[in-house]
Order: structure tokens, then sequence, then C-alpha cells
């Protein structure tokens, strides 16, 4: 069971991580963030609910600049980010895991490889080094004896704790998890819930856009409500799960099953949304 | 009805170096004919048309007009008005590896692309180069997926290295039709030539069977 985490004032707000400034981004005709801002502060979970389709993954992805804001800027670690810029975005992207609604393992590469790839080749860590990093991160995501195994052989939960594992291989100060549990089966969608409920309980600093509300709830230190491209309402958990200002929030809630905290109370019980 | 087969057998030697010839035009070709491909399909895949276009207009090309044709061309075009002078061999490989080069490139192309762009983003996310990506993850996924067409293309080039005895380059077609010219036993020559193709062939047809059966792409 999910232990709920002190959550009493936002933590350390003088000093932010990561700012977004009036994201504007437009896909066609279709406006996909209308001037969004948001401040994630270090230590801190933020995650991010909403209906599909609201903006939430698209801000996700114009954070680490996957995608190119039309307007507005990014501040990192205290600096105003070029997303223009190969090698500034390269730069940032190192220091920024992510972790994708699909995996994206290499299907080509045994889970080992998959982690230490990037340590080899952009920190340029010799390959010794990077596999002796990539096996202690598997044993923290609890598949040390998958080190030899790829990734089509293991279940959906145990490949996105690969991918987890591959992100933090990196040694990144922030994570950005792009609807981690959306396309596993339900009884994988624990496993992985926590492992990252454990980051979070390390002190790492997490961006997370997810449709678990449970986790949300008892995990998340600030909780953002996105509708159409804006940000309607965000605070903190208890606020916004326990007594939501907005009617849309409700109605978002209501829709997923969400009937205050008497409800909740096992990881995965309240997931909906985008599930099949 | 008389057979003479006598004429094979004595010819045996000159038959079998044609072969060889064969088996050595092909692999030449196609050992030229994959980074040509590969050059050729990165080019098209380029954002820039000034790059994108030559690599376009080359391989629509070669792959719409008869191999035999572009032998000829190459032949007869390329002295007469470009002042280049080949040996029959250079200009046999010439001719086949404009044509190779632009099939493979159309099969590395299609292997590039189908490639999840999610791919690319697991990538860029890990704050790797385009480049550390097409090497690292793209290019390796991609030649399995290839490598069943690639191999179909090596079966049809193989045969298709008989057109070059037009142009006199002694690989097995041109000795056979020499040898038959000569000593006028039609089917006892064609019938050796089959054999001999057929033994060549046959391995290397039953080994695309099995590639495509090993790296049939599943998702």
């Amino acid at each position: 069971m999910m232990q709920e985490r002190q959550n009493s004032s936002r933590v350390g707000s003088d000093a932010p991580l990561l700012v977004l400034q009036n994201i504007r981004k437009r896909y066609g005709s279709v406006l996909a963030l209308d001037d969004v801002s948001l401040k994630v502060n270090r230590g801190e979970v933020v995650c991010l609910i909403g209906p599909s389709g609201s903006g939430k993954s698209t801000l996700l992805r114009c954070a680490n600049a996957l995608d190119i804001a039309d307007e507005g800027g990014v501040i990192f670690e205290g600096k105003s980010v070029d997303t223009r810029s190969a090698e500034e975005t390269r730069r940032i992207r190192q220091r920024m895991g992510m972790v994708f609604q699909n995996f994206e393992l290499f299907p080509h590469l045994t889970t080992l490889r998959n982690i230490a790839l990037a340590p080899t080749t952009v920190l340029k860590l010799d390959r010794e080094k990077a596999e002796a990093r990539a096996r202690a991160l598997l044993a923290k995501v609890g598949l040390s004896d998958k080190e030899a195994a790829y990734p089509s052989m293991l279940s959906g939960g145990q490949q996105q704790r690969v991918a987890i594992a591959r992100a933090l291989a990196m040694e990144p100060a922030v994570m950005l998890f792009d609807e981690p549990t959306s396309a596993l089966d339900p009884e994988t969608i624990g496993e992985v819930l926590s492992v990252m409920k454990k980051l979070a309980d390390e002190g790492m600093t997490m961006v997370v856009v997810t449709h678990e509300m449970d986790f949300a709830r008892r995990v998340g230190d600030w909780v953002v409500v996105f509708d159409k491209g804006r940000i309607i309402e965000e605070g903190f958990p208890g606020k916004i799960f326990d007594d939501a200002a907005g009617e849309r929030t409700r109605e978002f809630l209501r829709h997923l099953g969400w009937h205050g905290e008497s409800s909740g109370g096992r990881p995965g019980s309240t997931s909906g949304g985008d599930q099949k | 009805m008389n057979l003479h087969w006598d004429v094979v057998w004595d010819n045996l030697p000159r038959l079998l170096a044609g072969a060889w010839m064969t088996i050595w035009l092909s692999v030449v070709t196609m050992a030229l004919s994959i980074p040509g491909g590969l050059v050729l399909a990165f080019m098209r895949l380029s954002p820039l048309s000034l790059v994108s276009k030559p690599a376009t207009a080359f391989v629509e090309f070669f792959r719409a007009t008869p191999l035999i044709l572009q032998i000829y061309w190459v032949y007869y075009v390329l002295p007469a008005y470009f002042d280049v002078q080949m040996s029959q061999i250079a200009t046999a490989i010439v001719g086949l590896t404009c044509n190779i080069s632009a099939f493979n490139s159309e099969t590395f192309r299609s292997g590039i692309v189908s490639i999840r762009k999610g791919q690319w983003s697991a990538g860029r996310a890990l704050g790797m180069t385009d480049i550390q990506i097409l090497w690292h993850i793209i290019l390796p996924q991609a030649a399995l997926r290839v490598l069943p067409a690639l191999a179909t293309t090596w079966v049809s080039l193989f045969k298709d290295t008989s057109l070059v005895s037009i142009i006199s380059v002694p690989e097995l077609s041109y000795v056979g039709l020499k040898i038959r010219s000569e000593t006028y036993r039609i089917l006892e020559v064609l019938t050796a030539m089959a054999v001999l193709y057929w033994l060549m062939g046959y391995p290397q047809a039953k080994m695309v069977d099995w590639i495509h059966r090993r790296f049939k792409v599943v998702e």
C-alpha cells in the first residue's frame, strides 16, 4: 500500500529546477498548448492530470525539446534554454530522464546494453563502468536476473522498469514520465508505480503525466489539471482531489470514478481515462 | 539423335572459369552496391532538395529502364561522348553497380523509415546525437529488416550478370554461348550452362528462403 507523502507545503519554492514559461504550441490548426506555465522545484513530484489530448504530454515533450514550443521559454537549472540549438538541447536532455508510454526500449539490445548505451555513447563512460552502473540500476528496479534478456522477452511492466533504469543511467536531475502505465496490463501497473514511488521517496524530482489518480493523490506533491491545452487548476493533491474548486476538475475526477479519498487506497484502483 | 557430352567435358575448365567470373562479378557488384545504396538512401532522406532530388532522379532512372540498355549505354555512350575508356569488366561492374545501387537504396530507405519514430525520440531524450541514434539504434534494426529484400536482390543480380555477356565479359553465359558457336552442340552446351547456374543458384535461393523465415519482422 502506498504511504501518503508529507506535503504540507510546496518544497524548495525559491529555486525551481525547471520552469516552463507561457508555452504555446500549435499542430496545424489545433492549439495544443495555450499559454501554459509550470514550475517544478527540486525534489518535487509534480503530477499532470486531465483528459486525453489536453496537452499534458505535449508540455512534457516541450520541456526536453522533443517538441519545440512555438512561443514561450524553458528555464532549466537556472538557465534559459535555447531549444533550437542542437547542442544545448542535447545538454539538457542528458539531465532530464524520460520514460515513454510505449517504453521505446531498443529491441536489438539486451536490457543491460539498453541501459548502458547512452552512458557509453553520450557520457563516454567505458563499457565496464557503464555496465556496472546498468547492473546496479537493474537491481534497483528488481530485474537483476534479466540483464541478458531482450525487451521482447519481458512483460510490459518489466520493460517499463528497464526503461526507467535506462533513463536513470544518465543520472538526470529530473525524470519526465509520459503516461508510464497507460500501455500496461492492469496486473503489471503496480510494479511500475512502486518503482516510481521509491524514486520519489529518494528525493528524485519528477514530472508525471498520469491517469493514475491514486498515485497522483499519494505520491504527488503538486497536481496540475489540464483541459483543452490550458491549466485549469493546480494545487496540493489533497486540495485538488478532495476539494477541487473548479467544476471541470470535479467533472474530470468523477468521470474517472474518483469520489474522494475514501474510495481510493489501492494502487491502480482508480485508473481510467486512456486505458482500454 | 547423337549427343556429344564430351564437348562439355572437354570445355569444362572454360565453363568453370566462366562460372567463377559470374560469382566474382556478383560479389564485387554487391560489395559496391551496398555502400552505394546507403549513400543514395541517405541522400534521398535528406531534407535538402539539392541533395535528395539528384538521388531520386538517379534511382528512378536506373529502376525504370532495362539493365541491358544500361549496360549498352555505359559501354557505347560513355567512351564516345564523355571520353571515358574502360575495360569490358569495368564497364560491366559500373553498369551493374548503378542498377543494383538504385534497388538497394530503395530497400535501405524503406528499412530506415520503417523504424518507429519513438526510437528516435528515445535516443534523443537520452541526449544522443542523430548520427549516434542512426548508428547504434536505427541502422542495426533496419539491417535485419532489409536482409530478406537484399537477399532477393542478390539472387536476381546473380542471374542478371548473364546480361553482360553482350559486351564480351567472359562470364558463364558468354563462355557457354562461345563454346556453342565453336562446336554447334547446342543442347549439350546449354544444358551444361543450366546445370551450372542451377547448382550455384539453388543453394542461394534456399538461403534466401531461410533468411526470410529467420528475419521476418515481428513487431
